[in-house]
């Protein structure tokens, strides 16, 4: 009983801790000070909308979608999962996109997820969301959870442009065939696509960082107030591959 | 607190006996019953007594058509049976190869089970795998669950278990191999999970265009009842009936949703339509099939 009593009260302290977080989780004080060092950040769930799924059943494809569209003239977005190996997913330079992406990742097991955003002031509002799942995404080799002949597709990709419900918002959906290893499994080097530029004709209207959590076969969407008909979207890779493709 | 609540509640469990799944066989005809399973998504308060199975009792022995999602269902069926009929259960039929319809083989140890030559492949090949799944979302009930895979290949149109004839029917759609029994003796049609009633479909391994052709099929078929996968047997065509409407919907919503650009959270935002709130698990089975079909949609828009 005595056990219990002083675990009640060690979760209470926890709870008193994070009292501003509002998904706690142990790593998080130490991966926020890795990626944004001493900048200023807030929690504000009421300006990102961030969504995941009710359970993740496939931890390997769990869907995210940041709208981040209320916090007006964003420079940065960053999303991370607390609890992934590797916990960073995708690091947007925003320039002619808004503070919107919606993508699949892997989990490694139950994990809060962040969505931050940098405000035109430099301060980070950060978007919490639980992501409840079994796990083991991270760890499952992606070849074997697909048997996708990557001789033949790897690159293959994919844009289409969409007008959104708002009319000066147009929306970009890209996909890529590739496997997105992380590395993790004994006998896989990672093999992942770490850089995607956003651009029209010669013009980068933003640069992309991403990391090997997202899910193979990646598919993202962006959307820009910029009113092109066309855009370029260049994949790169960490094997030195460059993957090019148009919109429709 | 709730975490230190769970862990004790889970601890008295360690030291209780086997679940109890409190089975009653409910009557269909003179020699035909079926066990009904809950409406819900596997937990460890149903113990994976989620989806429906039948017995036909012969005059030499008892035909079994699904055995539920562990040894310890397959050993409370065996009972409940040998409450009604000293008979030996000599034959199983394996409708397909999801796990709330096939694991309680493992109690089985004196029958010939029958299923498809894909059902049959599959069940060896991740079985193991769908006992790991369901240990996770049911816990103890699955305890001493052991693959035993069919050791019958399904091939003819009828079946003669000493001298009781069964039809086959060969369809897909749920999975790529469902079977379908009609027993013309009784007028009674075992559907496995192409029907679901009242209880919305789930779609791990569905093609959809396939799934709506069986049941136009189905239609045709002048039962007098309807044993469905899950949800209550049916003396109607309704349950055919809603069954192509919600795979139309869904389909619908798909493919106008992918030409949109829309993103899975915002088809999932959307209200429920009226015809189907009242399927069980709607939210949670809707939200499962958005996100396993839609990449495929998108990756079609334009092509
Ligand atoms: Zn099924």
């Amino acid at each position: 009983m005595k056990y219990i009593f002083f675990f009640i009260v060690s979760l209470f302290l926890a709870i008193n801790l994070h009292a501003k977080n509002p998904v706690s989780s142990p790593t998080f004080i130490d991966i926020i000070k890795e990626i944004i060092k001493d900048d200023k950040y807030i929690f504000d769930d009421k300006n990102i909308e961030l969504s995941v799924p009710n359970f993740a059943d496939n931890p390997t494809q769990v869907p995210i979608f940041v709208d981040g569209k209320k916090i007006k003239n964003a420079t940065r977005m960053i999303l991370f999962a607390d609890l992934n190996p590797i916990p960073e997913i995708i690091d947007m330079q925003l320039g002619k996109l808004l503070p919107v992406v919606s993508l699949n990742i892997k989990v490694a097991q139950e994990t809060p997820i962040r969505a931050m955003i940098l405000d035109e002031k430099g301060v980070w509002h950060i978007g919490s969301k639980n992501i409840r799942s079994f796990g083991g995404g991270c760890s499952v080799s992606s070849s074997e959870a697909m048997d996708t002949d990557y001789s033949k597709y790897l690159g293959k990709t994919k844009t289409n442009l969409f007008q959104t419900s708002s009319k000066d918002i147009h929306r970009l959906k890209a996909s890529i065939f590739h496997p997105m290893e992380t590395g993790l499994v004994f006998g896989n080097s990672e093999f992942y696509i770490n850089k995607i530029l956003v651009k029209k004709a010669d013009e980068v209207l933003s640069e992309i960082k991403t990391f090997s959590p997202i899910s193979q076969n990646p598919r993202f969407t962006f959307e820009t107030i910029d009113n092109s008909k066309n855009y370029t979207i260049e994949f790169y890779d960490n094997d030195g591959n460059e993957f090019i493709s148009e919109s429709k | 607190m709730k975490a230190l609540i769970f862990s004790i509640i889970s601890f008295s469990f360690l030291f209780s006996s086997s679940f109890d799944f409190k089975l009653k066989p409910i009557k269909l005809s003179d020699n035909s019953y079926y066990f009904y399973g809950k409406k819900e998504y596997f937990s460890p308060s149903n113990g994976g007594d989620i989806a429906n199975c039948a017995f036909i009792i012969t005059k030499k022995s008892v035909i079994l058509i699904d055995t539920g999602s562990s040894k310890e269902y397959g050993e409370q069926v065996k009972k409940e049976i040998r409450k009604i009929t000293s008979k030996p259960i000599k034959y199983i039929i394996n409708t397909h190869h999801h796990p709330d319809h096939f694991l309680g083989n493992a109690a089985f140890t004196n029958s010939d089970i029958y299923a498809t030559e894909f059902t049959k492949n599959d069940i060896e090949q991740n079985g193991e795998l769908y006992i790991v799944n369901l240990v996770n979302l049911i816990h103890d009930a699955m305890d001493g669950t052991r693959i035993k895979a069919p050791n019958q290949v399904l091939t003819t149109e009828t079946l003669n278990f000493d001298n009781y004839k069964l039809k086959v029917l060969y369809m897909d759609g749920h999975t790529e191999s469902d079977i379908v029994i009609f027993d013309e003796n009784s007028k009674i049609l075992y559907t496995s999970d192409l029907i679901f009633n009242k209880r919305t479909l789930t779609t791990p391994h569905a093609n959809i265009d396939e799934w709506i052709k069986s049941l136009y099929q189905l239609e045709k078929i002048n039962y007098s009842v309807l044993v469905p996968g899950h949800g209550i047997a049916s003396k109607t065509k309704e349950p055919i009936k809603e069954n192509i409407a919600y795979l139309n919907f869904l389909e619908n919503t798909l493919k106008d949703s992918a030409n949109k650009g829309l993103d899975i959270f915002e088809i999932l935002s959307k209200p429920i339509p009226k015809e189907f709130e009242d399927f069980a698990m709607f939210k949670e089975e809707f939200e499962r099939s958005i996100i396993n079909l839609y990449p495929s949609y998108e990756r079609n828009v334009n092509k």
